[in-house]
């Protein structure tokens, strides 16, 4: 789900890029320093959309470079347990398939595929059903279920389920 | 195994690994089956003979795997377990000195539709280019869109808060677009504890959901003929 969030961060700054346009390279440095990418906690940052102040400038010891402490605010991106989200197929193999909402990346174990979906192999790798009427390969869209996330400093990774009432493929592109 | 995996899944939320995960997940997924049908009928229904006889099939099904246990652990572990997913830990997990406030993907669409917009005509300066990430995340808020205008949306959905639905929990369902009541409990199962005082309000709100969503495929299809009108046009001066 996306959020509109405020950050704070302290941004460093050379003191070459003071002048009339501090204001202006505070914020290009911002958006080239934060923008596209992910915490932990906050999610990917998709995009800065406004700032709300910027505070004194505080001289580092030795060093020249001051840092200001900057409040911004930026849309996120950031899955949660228990949202339900659509998402694209990736890649299928006979573990599961990846899937990719966003800028997320989900995994969806076959333990966590309906039991009556069997996987074929060959070029084009797919879970099917056994009357073949529902099929899950490269580009279907699915519904899924978040059930776990793993999140560390850079990196959102989650396993979903499609094991579920009202889950699973919305749209398949070899019908289509 | 199935010890260790629950008291895993109880001490530390976040550590998930493949195997735990699925022997939670089945287990899960059955319950939440029976629990939907056992509580749907009384309450439609409520006369008490229709309990009792909701009752005797329950420990039936469930005495071929666990008889008690079973039963014991659906009662206490439903309530305790399932709203936990979806709000409580979103709040929790954010940190509570900063203001967040969860959007749906159409605002987030437009938002960063808006943002985009903007980087075109700056765009002359390569420095400023917009990551992946970002354009990942547009791309996706566009796809999921059931609808043209955010602001309706959100007035139709904000009709719920006052029964207690919380924001994120608004946000999944504008951005799930679910067509039923029963789909909405059974995707956000948070709800549930309030289904009977939500039910009826929800149905409204689905309905007027279905209007809206109606009017922006009208809209688009409207769009695209125009387009393909234009194109079939262009087509016929080449030919």
């Amino acid at each position: 789900m996306f959020f509109h969030i405020v950050l704070e961060r302290n941004m460093q700054l050379h003191p070459r890029h003071f002048g009339r346009n501090l204001r202006d390279n505070i914020v290009a440095k911002l958006m080239k320093d934060v923008e596209g990418t992910c915490s932990g906690r906050h999610g990917f940052v998709v995009a800065i959309t406004g700032i709300e102040n910027i505070g004194k400038g505080l001289i580092r010891d030795g060093t020249g470079f001051v840092s200001f402490p900057v409040k911004y605010q930026c849309v996120v991106f950031r899955p949660f347990k228990g949202e339900i989200l659509e998402a694209v197929v990736t890649m299928v193999n006979k573990m599961g398939f990846f899937a990719e909402a966003g800028p997320v990346q989900i995994f969806v174990s076959n333990h966590l595929i309906p039991d009556d979906m069997e996987f074929q192999s060959g070029d084009m790798p797919n879970y099917t059903t056994s009357d073949g009427s529902v099929k899950i390969q490269k580009d279907s869209e699915v519904r899924l279920k978040i059930i776990g996330t793993r999140v560390d400093a850079t990196e959102i990774f989650c396993i979903g389920t499609i094991k579920d009432d009202f889950l699973g493929v919305i749209n398949d592109p070899a019908a289509a | 195994m199935e010890k260790g995996a629950t008291l895993k899944s109880k001490g530390k939320e976040g550590s998930f690994k493949g195997k735990d995960d699925s022997s939670i997940k089945s287990k899960y997924g059955r319950k939440v089956r029976i629990n939907f049908e056992g509580p749907l009928e009384p309450k439609t229904l409520s006369s008490p003979k229709y309990v009792g006889k909701d009752d005797t099939p329950f420990p039936k099904g469930y005495s071929s795997k666990g008889g008690k246990g079973d039963k014991i652990a659906n009662g206490g572990k439903t309530p305790a377990k399932e709203p936990q997913p979806l709000e409580l830990k979103i709040e929790l997990e954010l940190p509570e000195n900063v203001k967040c406030i969860s959007m749906m993907d159409c605002e987030a669409a437009s938002i960063l539709q808006g943002i985009q917009d903007q980087m075109v005509t700056l765009s002359k300066d390569p420095e400023l280019k917009l990551p992946v990430p970002f354009d990942k995340g547009l791309q996706y808020a566009k796809r999921g869109v059931h609808y043209t205008n955010p602001q309706s949306v959100r007035k139709v959905l904000e009709t719920l808060t006052k029964h207690g639905v919380s924001n994120s929990e608004l946000c999944v369902i504008a951005n799930v677009g679910p067509e039923s009541v029963d789909e909405v409990f059974s995707l956000v199962p948070s709800l549930k504890a309030k289904r009977s005082k939500l039910s009826e309000p929800l149905k409204g709100v689905l309905s007027e959901l279905a209007k809206l969503k109606e009017s922006a495929n009208l809209a688009s299809q409207l769009e695209e003929e125009s387009q393909h009108g234009g194109k079939s046009t262009q087509g016929g001066k080449f030919t």
